[in-house]
């Protein structure tokens, strides 16, 4: 208890120092991977990009990463058994935050697809179990967690197919697919619209104390899902309009002008992904700072129930930001360029499919992978007989580093942890 | 930071263009062909050899194409179709530009002139066989909105009836060639005989440039079925 009360301001500003770096990484990271595929369509340019990145994730955090943020922050540890040593949770988390930017850094450094969600699993997971005790480890939900690595990119993919065999049985394998193209886009934004702020609404909400109230019963939130779906549904329909239509360009390949079309939407898309991410991403970066943040405010209590200050939500917004514009925007270009293979149509599936997919998971609470997810997304349309070839070693490649991201991530903040340990004593 | 990181390393690149230049290669090749044999006809023996060269050319560019594709397909690609087939198909076309450079080759070599009677019937026969490989070519080309539509069973029938063209066409050479040869059968006795082996081995050589272009169509449409 003296411990945090003496170091109260130190360990915080390590808490956000760390934070940022965390963060830091995300940005550089995951966010290109997330819109990088509508950079490259050409529908936005890298500065819209870095605008949509940074008004979508912020809403995505702010409004439906409540549960995920509550899962880092305190579902993964049993906090039982921190009451004696509330310090040893603070010197974890800030391990934590450290071990995973660490690793994510080296990491895509040397090239190698990473996931941030797995290494701050694999870092608290780590300290806690080695540095704490077993029993300290909340493994159920550890359990649960790892599951959905597994089954999240499934689903992704499953719903990737329902949805591109719809746009082929609705739009392109039709015998006017330009003008069924026009006629049923902005169905289907309405319903990612629709879902995305349905699901937001029913659980994500009860996290911001202002917006309670919205998200309390059932027919409310349908309503007001149907009204944010319309307006997004409008939305495209605009852009589908202003889009110009050169006939000539179909003589050559006849699907050109409908896949302009589609094109156009990847403005939505990207969106829909940015949401996505920040609903579940941010947590990873915000979960464990809140967490050394609670405990050392309440002067070593573990208080369950605290309100997350908006403070919190900015750095890591604002570090995501922070690494989009520092480094992600490199990836963000060299994805943009090299994604060619990946036409508007596809990747109009493919990332409906993964934010729907994300944000079902944030609704869960649980912190899964946007990278992963998308490529089950992208596996799927490939499954369908969509793309002209999918390099099947990469997904080897992303397996490999799974098993490699959660042990690198544990022993280093493990270490950290005995190192802050030691810096900071224990009572 | 390397590529390799990101998602965009699961995209390999299509062989769907590849496959497409080479045919384009491939049948270019089968029409210089076409310039080569009226030259030979009318005993110009510049521009047949002129067009000897560009022929044996396109014939080595058609075969780097081939080994740039055959480089670029780990088995460890996901692909709409089945890569043995994809192979095949490749290799199908490659042999019509290989069997073109051979008479184009043995032809100039010998300076091999057609006895007027069928000198005619040759040409048009080369220029059938042009048709068939452009049929070919047609349908090869239809592979990308074959992909747009993920292999659809509608764009399935378009391709299907291109590739009924290609047998119409190739049919018809199989008729002008029967007619050459029954015409070289009655004048057999009256050349010298060694020409008349290599007069059937020409017209042989070339009714082969069409069966090859038919097999491309056939085996084409097994690779859609995957």
């Amino acid at each position: 208890m003296e411990i945090i009360l003496q170091n109260s301001d130190i360990l915080i500003m390590l808490g956000i120092g760390f934070g940022l770096f965390m963060a830091w990484g995300i940005g550089a990271n995951d966010v290109a991977n997330a819109m990088g595929t509508s950079v490259g369509s050409g529908a936005i340019t890298f500065k819209q990009a870095v605008v949509i990145a940074i008004i979508f994730e912020f809403a995505g955090a702010v409004l439906a990463g409540g549960e995920v943020t509550a899962t880092v922050r305190k579902g993964i540890l049993d906090s039982g058994s921190f009451v004696s040593n509330p310090e040893f949770l603070v010197y974890g988390m800030l391990a934590s935050l450290l071990a995973a930017a660490t690793w994510l850094l080296i990491a895509s450094s040397l090239g190698w697809p990473v996931s941030t969600t797995h290494s701050i699993v694999g870092a608290i997971v780590g300290f806690g179990a080695v540095g704490v005790g077993v029993d300290a480890v909340a493994w159920g939900k550890v359990y649960a967690i790892i599951a959905s690595w597994v089954v999240s990119p499934i689903i992704a993919g499953t719903l990737a197919i329902v949805i591109f065999k719809s746009l082929q049985s609705n739009i392109i394998d039709t015998e006017k697919p330009l003008e069924n193209a026009k006629k049923y886009l902005p169905f289907y934004v309405f319903f990612v619209g629709f879902i995305i702020s349905l699901v937001t609404l029913l659980k994500g909400l009860k996290h911001v104390e202002s917006l309670k109230h919205l998200g309390k019963d059932l027919p409310t939130s349908m309503m007001i899902a149907t009204i944010v779906g319309i307006l997004a549904a409008i939305l495209a329909a605009i852009i589908i309009r202003r889009i110009k239509i050169n006939p000539e360009d179909d003589s050559d390949f006849s699907y050109a002008n409908m896949e302009k079309l589609f094109g156009g939407l990847m403005i939505i898309t990207a969106c829909a992904m940015a949401f996505a991410h920040g609903s579940n991403d941010v947590a990873n970066a915000i979960g464990p700072l809140a967490a050394v943040y609670s405990i050392v405010e309440s002067g070593g209590e573990i208080v369950s129930k605290s309100a997350l200050p908006s403070w919190i939500l900015l750095v890591g917004g604002g570090g995501i930001v922070f690494g989009l514009t520092t480094f992600g925007y490199r990836v963000m270009k060299t994805i943009g360029k090299s994604i060619t293979e990946l036409t508007p149509s596809r990747g109009f599936a493919a990332e409906l499919a993964a934010a729907t997919t994300v944000v079902f998971a944030s609704y869960t609470g649980l912190p899964v992978s946007t990278t992963q997810v998308l490529v089950g997304a992208v596996l799927g349309v490939g499954i369908a007989r969509g793309l002209a070839s999918l390099n099947l070693r990469v997904v080897n490649r992303i397996f490999l580093s799974w098993i490699i991201t959660l042990p690198a991530g544990a022993i280093m903040s493990i270490l950290f942890f005995f190192t802050l340990k030691g810096i900071f004593g224990s009572s | 930071m390397s590529n390799k990181g990101n998602i965009s390393s699961l995209f390999g690149k299509s062989p769907i263009s590849p496959l497409q230049q080479h045919m384009k290669k491939v049948h270019s090749c089968l029409k210089e062909f076409g310039v080569f044999a009226k030259a030979a006809n009318a005993e110009n023996w510049e521009q047949a050899q002129a067009a000897q060269i560009s022929i044996a050319h396109k014939e080595h560019k058609a075969d780097k194409l081939k080994k740039k594709l055959r480089m670029n397909l780990p088995s460890t690609f996901m692909m709409p179709f089945s890569r043995r087939d994809l192979l095949d198909v490749l290799l199908i076309q490659d042999s019509i530009a290989n069997i073109t450079k051979d008479l184009a080759g043995l032809m100039m070599s010998r300076h091999m002139v057609f006895p007027k009677e069928f000198a005619e019937d040759f040409i048009n026969l080369t220029g059938l066989c042009i048709k068939t490989s452009g049929a070919a070519l047609v349908a090869i080309n239809e592979l990308d909105e074959l992909l747009e539509t993920a292999f659809s069973s509608r764009q399935r029938k378009i391709v299907g009836q291109m590739i009924k063209k290609i047998n119409e066409l190739e049919h018809e050479t199989d008729i002008a060639q029967s007619e050459i040869r029954e015409k070289l059968f009655a004048l057999e006795s009256s050349l010298p005989p060694i020409d008349v082996m290599f007069y059937y081995r020409a017209i042989e050589w070339l009714g082969e440039t069409a069966d090859a272009a038919q097999k491309v169509g056939s085996r084409f449409e097994v690779m859609l079925t995957k």
